[in-house]
């Protein structure tokens, strides 16, 4: 997929672990892990809400997109 | 006495007629030197007792792996296992079948036209088949999706 989810950069930065986002994100940790480890198909516009308002971010922080070869 | 008829009763009931076409679908195969001589016996045309055979062995030993994967499906079913590729490949193995004893009926037609029914019919069942893999194969893909959606 060429949209690379950055969250484990951004959880990095604010010093977050994952248990502590998926709590305050409100989704479950193995959903959390499969959105970290770029296995996700679609974001939820109230997830990317709710992760970014927890890590104090912009969309374009935690999603990249890069051009596929 | 409780007659209401639920999706496991049902699924009971699929797997039990599987099981019994199965059964007689290997029974079958000890019968074919007997009905084929009979059929030449009764046919009043000329003698393709050989070719009759192989083309109902062939046909039967399809019927049978077509059946088995069906059994394995219905399993799966019952495991809840229903969106799952390996149904995919399933009803895909049973179409293939189903179009190989067309081939195997058509080839027969050449001796007696009346084989072409029984290549309609198969054909048609393969194709039937076949739409429900692509159905299917669109539900797993869909399902995929859905649960992949954070």
């Amino acid at each position: 997929m060429p949209i690379i989810v950055n969250l484990d950069v951004m959880m990095a930065k604010r010093k977050i672990s994952a248990g502590e986002l998926a709590e305050r994100v409100d989704i479950t940790p193995a959903n959390l892990s499969i959105l970290k480890n770029n296995k996700a198909k679609a974001v939820r516009f109230s997830t990317l809400e709710a992760i970014c308002r927890e890590l104090d971010c912009q969309p374009g922080d935690v999603l990249e997109y890069v051009k596929e070869e | 006495m409780n007659l209401k008829w639920t999706a496991e009763k049902s699924l009971t009931l699929t797997r039990m007629l599987t099981l019994v076409m199965l059964v007689l679908a290997g029974a079958a195969l000890f019968c074919i030197p007997i009905m084929t001589e009979w059929y030449d016996a009764v046919s009043g045309h000329g003698p393709i007792r050989s070719v009759l055979t192989v083309c109902l062995y062939l046909s039967d030993f399809l019927g049978i792996t077509a059946l088995a994967q069906l059994m394995k499906m219905l399993e799966h079913i019952a495991k809840q296992k229903v969106f799952v590729e390996e149904n995919a490949r399933c009803l895909r193995l049973i179409s293939w079948c189903c179009f190989a004893v067309t081939a195997i009926w058509i080839f027969l037609a050449f001796f007696r036209e009346l084989a072409l029914f029984v290549a309609f019919i198969a054909a048609f069942a393969g194709l039937v088949v076949r739409v429900v893999k692509n159905l299917l194969a669109m539900a797993i893909e869909l399902r995929e999706e859905n649960d992949y959606t954070i």
